[in-house]
């Protein structure tokens, strides 16, 4: 709706053809510079990947490569020597995408659950509540470290995977609900009245109403929550151990100290390994994020 | 409306669902909010050193945290970091909010461009930016080599300049998100309103300033707070772009937290050190509250 | 060899023998917590796994890279929830230090089995016995005072290494009048500390001992400090002005290849400098920090594995198997020629298996260090005070590095402070 009303106003289109010309370019032209700006690292990481290591030592990380080879994304994959084993990032990879995915569906799962609970159905304390879930969303990881190795050990499932994605699905569910909650609200009351008038019960009209009506927000809690539990290092590598250890601890491996010189190629590789499936997600659902965050996020 | 029947108990458990679901997230966030917070602030008055010790130790580990050097620039350069990086991010991702909004093609791609970054790990996002900054490596290598020989492009390793760096990295990794914010707002704004102050004859920059931005006011609150939880939970990005250096002078609270809980064995000290910093959220936060629930009971009392 | 196989097998066995009498056979397994992710020192580690499972052990390994921090973060994690690590690398005071907190395995008996205590360097023995027995195993020993020489400048100038630190300073005018850096030197909190542990150290002796190895604040604000640190503060004008952010591998790199003329740090430099493919003699020499005193000066630093008291009787099986696999001369020897370092076992033969002159020159200086009764464990590197002082220290040292408006004075002072305020 906000679109038609978008296109009867053009900003450029107040003034004469050439003003609008001269608009245009530098609009173009600002946008083209950020974006070589924002571009650049990616470049960067990407050229330097192709290099061997002789080179990128000699010549800096920024110059027009010489010779080039492929050989380091296979060797960053399937062969470098981390943490013990030489099968490259592709254990870490996986074991990232083990711990990712259902940590993820859990937490978005509660979300939305627990949003539409707070926003369609009052009860007495009920912002209390919605309050003390996000203030979540706050506390440093280095403060809760402790106390969490503490409960896990407690409850078994300490050094496990399992565990990790309990922490992390414990500690998602405060953005989940809260960015959930804040999209619910703008659902009318009207609909969700006329249902209850119709005899419908709380699952009833999760099933009917709300949950054809969330899938912009849906997305937007996925693409929050992987992101975040994707690149996540320091319960990563504590709370895990040995062969179950993800991506984030071998891309830190890369900068450890150690007296063997520091492989940059295969580095920047390993980089874009660990960066690709955030990255899809975000090319893929970059325009819900867009969408679903407005409404989820205003209150 | 069921009250004049006898309730049967599935009808009375229907009644408490909403509340029932909410158990298992509540009991969660309990736990995670309050029993940890409330160990943390126990621990900080404990005699905790390498293993945390439930016995009372005093305040003296807050005394001993402010009386060093380390601990009190890190504190300053929370403030100046969390307010440049949250400015920073704003006025950026306004800037790119409001160029794409200027119905140019290829949105698609602008949009992804600008958010990106905030796929890319901020472990990530400090090694490369350092690759390009430090002087040996990076720009100021590739100039030189190109044969502008004078060029100097050294702030990562100087003392007064290198919080500028990690702020200008932290800018770049969180504006998109604050850009894809803004511009869906500007997506939102009542096209009547805009018609009105073109009529009026105003001029396209004078429209954004007096009427666009100030209706989309909520979601640069929004957008702040998320933001500002990114700034104080700063750790990854410091360590991997400068390592808190050159000296101390671009270290950050979490740093220290870390530094001093797991490194030097100080467990209560670190304790103190991550209350002082919830306390610095809740110097942010409280306002905060307090004002969208003055707002709402306004809101609540104009609509009757 | 094949007696200390023996020895060990007849070790085993009888510890086999008490096993089946409590239970089944115990099958040694470990899973040992390191730093050690990548490069040569994750190859010697391997190694080290693949001699356990030969000796018939089952292997794992936990390696925690990044910041040492971040396995301290893990180790207490771990024992929080209540699984203490059976095998993780701990060195130094923090030996004691988390004997004083957790309860430590004994490997008395197998240290006693293999003689331990007379092939050990003495300085060590006591570090790896904190409450009076075995609860570590020392992997290797570090010389850190090493100064590496830029063979071409010298060379270039006509000059001689120098033994003092005046000899240093008059060198240092010479090479940079001539035009070049003459130290080369990535400042990071650890690296200033190492360089300023020669200083201190080579300049007097028992202010070392009294300030560094002892902790006493008085020494700490004293004038052999004040001198020290001014002596330090000489130094940083010799260097260039890229230090922050630089790796010390470059700074190795910038000294081997002739841009810079010397270059302080421990003896990895060498396993690094071996496979960038630089020559001892052609593109460097080694030689010991300038000392004052005359003398044979030796900073000793030292890896070493803790082991935690274990429930399971196949942990318990695996560390004894473990220790006693780190302290047999093969491991020694394959772990110290990867990693540039010297064996803690001083009864290794170090002209073969690979050692480079630079590290049997190092075997000969720790041997002829400790009769001169010059022997001292490193402060930069954590073998002396516990890690709240060392960190203190440490943060006033590279910021007095960083900031040139701190006085040698100031310094001095601001070092006994932050001592003292950790108390």
């Amino acid at each position: 709706m906000a679109d038609i009303a978008r296109q009867a106003f053009d900003p450029l289109a107040t003034g004469s053809r050439s003003r609008q010309l001269r608009a245009r370019s530098i609009v173009y032209a600002l946008l083209g510079f950020f974006a070589l700006l924002y571009l650049s690292p990616l470049l960067i990481i990407l050229m330097n990947s192709y290099r061997p290591l002789a080179e990128i030592v000699r010549e800096g990380f920024i110059s027009s490569p010489e010779a080039m080879s492929w050989r380091y994304w296979g060797e960053a994959w399937g062969s470098f020597c981390l943490g013990g084993s030489c099968e490259g990032v592709s254990r870490y990879f996986n074991n990232t995408l083990i711990m990712t995915v259902p940590a993820t569906i859990l937490s978005t799962a509660f979300g939305v659950v627990n949003g539409y609970a707070l926003s369609k159905w009052r009860f007495r304390y009920d912002t209390w509540v919605f309050g003390l879930i996000t203030l979540g969303v706050f506390l440093p990881a280095q403060m809760t470290l402790l106390p969490w190795a503490f409960v896990l050990g407690k409850i078994g499932l300490s050094n496990s995977l399992a565990g990790l994605v309990l922490v992390h699905t414990v500690q998602g569910v405060s953005f989940t609900t809260l960015f959930c909650r804040n999209y619910f609200v703008a659902v009318p009351d009207d609909l969700i009245k006329a249902a209850r008038i119709d005899g419908a019960g709380f699952w009833r009209i999760f099933r009917r109403i709300m949950l054809p009506l969330s899938p912009p927000i849906l997305i937007v809690c996925v693409i929050w929550q992987f992101t975040g539990i994707w690149n996540e290092f320091l319960y990563g590598a504590v709370l895990t151990s040995g062969s179950n250890q993800p991506i984030t601890s071998a891309i830190v491996a890369f900068s450890g100290s150690g007296t063997g010189e520091r492989h940059y190629n295969v580095e920047a590789a390993s980089v874009i390994f660990a960066a690709l499936p955030p990255l899809f997600i975000y090319i893929v659902g970059g325009k819900y994020f867009v969408r679903g965050l407005t409404s989820g996020a205003v209150k | 409306m069921q009250e004049a029947m006898q309730p049967s108990l599935g009808a009375r458990l229907s009644r408490w669902t909403p509340q029932l679901v909410l158990v298992p997230t509540l009991a969660a966030a309990f736990m995670y909010v309050v029993v940890f917070s409330v160990w943390t602030l126990w621990i900080s008055v404990s005699q905790s050193t390498l293993l945390p010790n439930m016995a009372y130790g005093g305040f003296g580990e807050y005394a001993a945290l402010w009386k060093s050097k380390r601990w009190i620039v890190a504190y300053q350069n929370l403030f100046l970091f969390g307010a440049l990086y949250v400015l920073g991010s704003l006025f950026v991702g306004t800037l790119l909010a409001i160029l794409i909004d200027q119905r140019v093609r290829f949105e698609s791609v602008w949009r992804t461009i600008f958010l990106y970054p905030l796929a890319i790990s901020f472990i990530v996002t400090g090694t490369v930016w350092r690759w390009i900054f430090h002087p040996q490596t990076g720009v100021e290598r590739a100039l030189n080599d190109m044969g502008w020989l004078s060029a100097n492009f050294d702030w990562i390793t100087d003392r007064d300049m290198a919080l500028y760096v990690v702020v200008f990295t932290g800018i770049w990794h969180a504006s998109g998100f604050a850009m894809a914010l803004i511009l869906a707002g500007l997506r939102s704004v009542d096209g009547d309103l805009i018609k009105a102050a073109q009529i009026d004859g105003a001029s396209m920059p004078r429209i954004y300033r007096k009427v666009v931005l100030p209706t989309i006011w909520p979601i640069f609150a929004a957008v702040t707070v998320v933001l500002l939880q990114f700034a104080i939970k700063t750790y990854d990005l410091v360590v991997a772009l400068t390592q808190g250096g050159p000296g101390v002078a671009t270290t950050v609270p979490a740093i220290v937290v870390y530094d001093l809980m797991f490194e030097r064995g100080q467990i209560a000290q670190g304790a103190a050190a991550a209350v002082m910093i919830l306390a610095a959220l809740a110097i942010v936060l409280v306002p905060y509250v307090a004002w969208t629930s003055w707002r709402d009971r306004k809101q609540g009392a104009a609509h009757g | 060899m094949k007696s200390h196989r023996a020895a060990r097998m007849s070790s085993l066995s009888a510890l086999a023998v008490v096993a089946v009498a409590t239970t089944a056979q115990a099958e040694p397994k470990i899973n040992m917590m390191h730093q050690w992710a990548q490069g040569s020192e994750a190859e010697a580690i391997a190694k080290l796994g693949e001699m356990f499972e030969a000796a018939g052990g089952s292997w794992e390994q936990t390696a925690i890279s990044g910041h040492t921090s971040d396995m301290l973060a893990k180790l207490s994690s771990d024992i929080v929830a209540g699984n203490a690590p059976a095998a993780v690398q701990l060195k130094g005071p923090e030996i004691a230090e988390w004997s004083a907190v957790g309860t430590m395995a004994n490997l008395d008996d197998v240290a006693a089995e293999e003689g331990w205590d007379d092939v050990v360097a003495p300085e060590l023995v006591s570090v790896m016995k904190p409450g009076g027995n075995w609860v570590a195993a020392p992997m290797n020993i570090h010389r850190v005072n090493w100064l590496y020489s830029s063979v071409a400048i010298l060379d270039e100038l006509g000059l001689e290494v120098p033994t003092s630190w005046d000899e240093f300073n008059a060198a240092c005018d010479e090479i940079m009048a001539a035009g070049h850096t003459c130290i080369a030197h990535g400042a990071a909190d650890w690296s200033d500390a190492t360089t300023f542990d020669s200083v201190v150290y080579g300049m007097d002796i028992d202010l070392y001992r009294e300030a560094f190895q002892n902790g006493d604040v008085e020494a700490m604000r004293g004038q052999g400090m004040i001198d020290a640190f001014a002596q330090l503060r000489k130094m940083v004008g010799y260097m260039d002005d890229g230090i922050n952010g630089r790796s010390w591998e470059q700074s190795m790199t910038m000294t081997m290849t002739g841009e810079a003329a010397f270059f302080m740090m421990g003896d990895w430099t060498v396993a690094s400098a071996n496979l960038a493919g630089f020559e001892e003699g052609e593109d460097y020499l080694c030689n010991q920090t300038p000392v004052d005193w005359g003398g044979t000066g030796f900073i000793l630093n030292a890896d070493s594995v803790v082991f935690f008291g274990q429930e399971d009787a196949d942990y318990v099986e695996g560390q004894k198997l473990l220790a006693s696999t780190i302290m047999s001369p093969e491991f020694q020897v394959t772990f110290n020629v990867a990693k540039g370092s010297i064996p803690s076992r001083t009864d290794v033969d170090l002209s073969e298996g690979g050692f480079t002159g630079c590290q049997q020159q190092g075997l000969a200086d720790l041997k002829a260090s400790a009769s001169e009764d010059t022997l001292v464990r490193s402060m930069a590197h954590n073998m002396t005070v516990p890690q709240k002082y060392r960190g203190a220290m440490m943060e006033v040292i590279t910021e007095f590095v960083a900031d040139d408006s701190i006085t040698p004075e100031d310094a001095a002072e601001q070092l006994a402070e932050a001592v003292e305020l950790q108390d």
